[in-house]
């Protein structure tokens, strides 16, 4: 296994956490989280998730990972078809251009 | 004394907080019209409304339902495409025939039915917009600009079909004021004239029956008017957990009549009787419910809802629970 997969695998190990975190916010705890997970379909997160999970990204990684950017460039299909693993990719691109 | 066209969506929960705002101006000697109401939701309004234009049946705008299973972005692309877009296309000609004919001095305008604020720039009517939920005055796609742009779009459709190519405001928000059903001290800061006129809970015709109260302190679920067909398992579920709450009477409202056999119940009058309420996160049921001090459980499916169920949260005023989890145990 290569670094940047070892390093990608922690990513989503991590994101997959935080977003059981927010789903035991909203009585859900038996969710069943990959890579190929849609917010909006399987998970059913609401835009107002995503915004809890953008502050608890930001709180874990920091100014490197700009979620809200990332969302910003997004049109109304792609947001709609938005999986887990396009958050991984984003997540663990930006730490690696910041060297981390 | 004036006249003032409400341009309303076939939408029980759009046409009931305005129907106290009518009585009011019609107490105070002015006259009013309506326009949009189809035939089911005439009665909403109560006998001696007048429907404009006069010279023909209340309109029936064939419109797609609203897949239940739709949620999040792919609920707000289906709404705004397939139902509020081709709304606003359909009611457009009649909203035009309803003004020739009733000549109004200003217009009422719900902020989902379009046409009226299309009509009202073309003609140089002023009009107030009708914001019978709060979550648009929060700008819920500013952090999102390509889906916003998508909307954008959209709105310009309509201004080069139906509106005045001079107008530059946005349709859903009239220049000369937001009436909004809720207190600012729920919503927050806003931008914009939004008058806050809290909901609209004066005596509207409903000849429901009272539910028969036995005294011990009353649960009310309800899911609205909008949700019937994706509720199901939700009200199922309400319904097993009461049966284990002996100490509270649990009224589960079932506009299908599948679950319960409590189809509709008098909402206003019922609210000052409950202990909670548990519901949806409908604008009007959450206002509705916080003017009687009534505490929430909130169950946000689509729309504004997540928005209203987070405002409740914030406040400290109820407690969010999931919508489609509510199956689960925990």
């Amino acid at each position: 296994m290569t670094t940047t997969e070892a390093s990608r695998d922690v990513v989503f190990t991590e994101i997959a956490d935080m977003l059981r975190t927010v789903l035991a916010e909203l009585g859900v705890d038996d969710a069943e989280i990959t890579e190929q997970s849609s917010f909006n379909e399987d998970l059913e997160l609401e835009s107002i998730d995503l915004v809890t999970l953008t502050a608890l990204i930001s709180e874990r990684w920091g100014e490197p990972v700009n979620l809200a950017e990332f969302l910003a460039d997004k049109d109304l299909d792609e947001v709609i078809a938005l999986k887990v693993g396009d958050l991984v990719d984003f997540v663990s691109g930006a730490l690696a251009r910041a060297g981390g | 004394m004036s006249r003032i066209l409400f341009v309303v969506p076939p939408l029980v929960g759009h046409i009931n907080p305005t129907v106290g705002v009518a009585a009011r101006l019609t107490a105070e000697g002015h006259e009013v019209g309506w326009v949009g109401p189809t035939s089911p939701f005439a009665s909403l309004i109560g006998s001696g409304a007048a429907f404009y234009p006069s010279d023909r049946p209340l309109p029936d705008f064939a419109i797609a339902g609203r897949p239940p299973e739709l949620r999040g972005f792919a609920s707000l692309k289906f709404l705004w495409e397939e139902f509020l877009i081709p709304l606003a296309d359909g009611m457009a000609p009649l909203v035009e025939a309803a003004v020739e004919e009733f000549r109004p001095d200003a217009m009422l305008v719900d902020q989902q039915a379009l046409a009226g604020a299309l009509l009202a720039e073309r003609r140089g009517i002023p009009f107030a917009t009708s914001a019978t939920t709060s979550a648009e005055l929060m700008q819920p796609l500013a952090e999102m600009p390509k889906v916003a742009a998508w909307l954008d779009e959209l709105l310009n459709g309509l201004r080069e079909r139906h509106g005045s190519p001079e107008a530059t405001h946005d349709l859903r928000f009239s220049p000369h004021g937001v009436l909004a059903f809720s207190t600012e001290e729920l919503v927050g800061p806003t931008k914009g004239h939004i008058v806050y006129v809290g909901p609209s809970i004066t005596q509207r015709p409903d000849d429901t029956p009272f539910p028969e109260l036995d005294g011990r302190p009353v649960v009310l679920v309800s899911l609205g008017t909008a949700n019937a067909e994706a509720g199901e398992k939700f009200l199922r579920t309400a319904v097993e957990a009461l049966a284990e709450l002996p100490d509270y009477q649990g009224i589960v409202v079932d506009p299908t009549g599948e679950v319960t056999d409590v189809r509709r119940v008098p909402q206003l009058a019922l609210l000052p009787k409950c202990a909670v309420v548990v519901c949806h996160a409908g604008h009007n049921t959450v206002c509705e419910t916080l003017s009687h001090g009534v505490p929430l459980v909130v169950a946000p499916i689509r729309d504004d809802q997540p928005i209203v169920a987070q405002q409740v949260v914030d406040a400290g005023a109820g407690v969010r629970v999931r919508f489609a989890g509510s199956r689960q145990s925990s």
